[in-house]
């Protein structure tokens, strides 16, 4: 925060809100400036790292994060629909279709519990919640949607107050760490446990693995969206060339913030491979079918899914 | 002349019932070996986890009431106790229970393979039923006999989806389908010449694949619409095609012959008039 030009700080005393979030005139070309402080020596007990930078403390990565999204939440959607050419739509769709949440082979359908982690504004709890109550007849779904950042939450939180009065009170938000959920969500008591564009954000994949493990029923599926390596190597070049010139420059512009973005396309380089995330599931415990995961538009992003298996 | 010579090769490159035993039985030691090694966390590629077999053979039985859908698949899961959203662990859903009949039956071949063509003696000592009856002469069949018997065993194992089988085809023929279906069909075709005892290596591997592979596409299509007795219409049917491929081959065959012995005799002609070739 300190270490910028004067000419900066002046431009931000002018600002009338003590926020540090983008909420006024921004000149054109500026950025905000950098929020945090190189990282201290002394809280490095375990360490993670954030983007390409390594050796930062778990706790620190949480916090770096948060920053993040509470920069980006306002304008998270409309900078999705910029940087994935608005194909993000069909990868979520298809997620929420391949999953099917709702459908039952009992009549009347049965109830079924689904935690959207990380899932912020909702996206994938809006759509799991139209497949479930229209498309499948089941009313009796309820998604909790649950995000570690309370800013990505009241987005969402707004958001839904468009829904049919039916899918807003089978909605609950809950702010919570994806690593130690709270008693209040008891263990196996969960049919679904999504996390979309949330996973290579925790500080501890493993530790969300294995709480994902908790909370799921016996037989219950542990299914995640996240961003992934491409196979095609022209596919690849074009799509590097695209990820850390194009985004963190749209978000410059859009956005105001090229921090945040490029912290994104960093976390997604520094995400493991399809093989490996797929090895993590299993490691924790679930079983996959076939590969165990899905490419979508090449391997820009892939579905994994597991399943609790019914004797641990 | 040709179509003769060309079944003799064949029965020779068979070599008759010893060959045909060590094949089979090689067959059912790798199947037996499959079933008894400890499953891993990750099964071999086209083989299935347990807990996704669990719910597809479930699921299996209730194809004939629902088809190839996404009902039955959400039967089977319950059926085995699982839940309905855990039928996301079949990585592609119908498709997958379609995958599961065609590996499933074809897996199936060689252990009905060595009792068919292996169990003479087992078979007479159960009294002669004219089927077992057929089943005892096996060691005197010819490879391509083998392989009507085989591909007929084959297309026998739909008879209880057959009603549902057109949905499963229009399945197997989407775009994003097709190369893992084809796939599929060419280790049918595969597995049904090793069984046959066909041990040749020559170029004829490639044109006998693709032309058994050709007519069993076929006559399963054709025994979608049948409605005859046993089935009676579409084993006329395979033999019918099963045999233009032998005579097309042997016709080829003769022609090649024909163009070598003219070439030849020309080149002959030409050299006794002087040219110097």
């Amino acid at each position: 925060m300190a270490a910028r030009s004067g000419l900066r700080a002046s431009v931000r005393t002018l600002r009338t809100s003590d926020s540090i979030y983008c909420r006024c005139t921004r000149p054109f070309s500026t950025t905000l400036p950098s929020r945090y402080p190189a990282p201290s020596p002394s809280d490095r007990t375990k360490t993670t790292h954030f983007g390409f930078e390594d050796g930062v403390s778990e706790k620190e990565k949480t916090e770096r994060v948060a920053g993040v999204f509470h920069s980006v939440a306002e304008s998270y959607d409309r900078m999705n629909d910029l940087m994935s050419f608005g194909w993000h739509r069909i990868w979520k769709g298809h997620f929420v279709s391949s999953l099917n949440p709702g459908a039952s082979s009992s009549n009347p359908p049965k109830p079924q519990r689904i935690l959207d982690i990380a899932g912020g504004t909702g996206d994938i709890a809006f759509r799991m919640l139209h497949n479930a109550h229209v498309l499948n007849s089941n009313p009796d779904v309820h998604v909790t949607i649950s995000d570690i950042n309370t800013s990505m939450l009241s987005v969402g939180k707004s958001r839904s107050e468009a829904l049919p009065a039916s899918q807003q009170t089978a909605l609950s938000f809950l702010p919570a760490d994806a690593t130690a959920l709270p008693d209040t969500i008891a263990d196996s008591s969960i049919d679904l446990y999504t996390v979309a564009f949330g996973i290579r954000n925790f500080s501890n994949i493993p530790a969300a693995l294995r709480e994902a493990y908790r909370v799921l029923k016996p037989g219950g599926v542990f299914a995640c969206l996240e961003f992934s390596k491409v196979g095609n190597p022209l596919l690849n070049a074009a799509y590097k060339r695209w990820s850390f010139s194009g985004i963190p420059m749209i978000g410059q512009l859009v956005a105001g913030d090229r921090d945040s973005y490029q912290y994104l396309v960093e976390s997604i380089e520094r995400f493991p491979t399809q093989e490996a995330f797929r090895d993590m599931i299993v490691d924790a415990g679930f079983v996959v079918g076939g590969d165990g995961y899905e490419n979508l538009t090449g391997g820009v992003a892939a579905i994994h899914k597991g399943m609790k298996p019914l004797k641990s | 002349m040709a179509p003769h010579e060309s079944v003799r090769h064949q029965a020779g490159a068979g070599s008759g019932p010893a060959s045909a035993v060590i094949a089979a039985a090689s067959a059912t030691a790798a199947v037996v070996v499959a079933l008894t090694t400890p499953t891993t966390t990750r099964p071999p590629p086209g083989a299935f986890h347990s807990a996704e077999r669990q719910i597809l053979s479930a699921a299996y039985r209730h194809v004939p009431e629902h088809g190839f859908t996404h009902k039955a698949l959400s039967l089977g899961a319950r059926d085995a106790g699982y839940l309905d959203i855990s039928t996301n662990v079949v990585p592609e859903g119908p498709f997958s229970l379609i995958k599961y009949h065609l590996v499933s039956k074809r897996e199936a071949l060689a252990p009905r393979s060595a009792e068919i063509f292996n169990a003479p003696v087992a078979a007479a000592a159960d009294g002669a039923t004219p089927d077992t009856a057929a089943g005892s002469r096996g060691q005197l069949l010819t490879v391509p006999e083998r392989v009507e018997r085989l591909t007929w065993e084959r297309l026998l194992a739909n008879q209880h989806v057959i009603h549902r089988w057109q949905e499963a085809l229009a399945v197997m023929a989407q775009p994003s389908r097709v190369p893992a279906s084809l796939h599929e069909l060419a280790l049918l075709s595969d597995e049904i010449h090793h069984l046959a005892g066909d041990l040749a290596v020559d170029p004829s591997w490639y044109t006998k694949r693709a032309s058994l592979s050709t007519i069993y596409a076929s006559s399963e299509l054709f025994m979608t619409n049948d409605r005859s007795a046993g089935f009676g219409d579409t084993r006329a049917f395979l033999r019918r095609r099963l045999d233009e491929t032998g005579s097309l081959a042997g016709a080829l065959g003769s022609i090649g012959q024909w163009v070598g012995f003219t070439a030849s005799a020309g080149l002959n002609v030409l050299r006794s008039k002087g040219a110097r070739i």
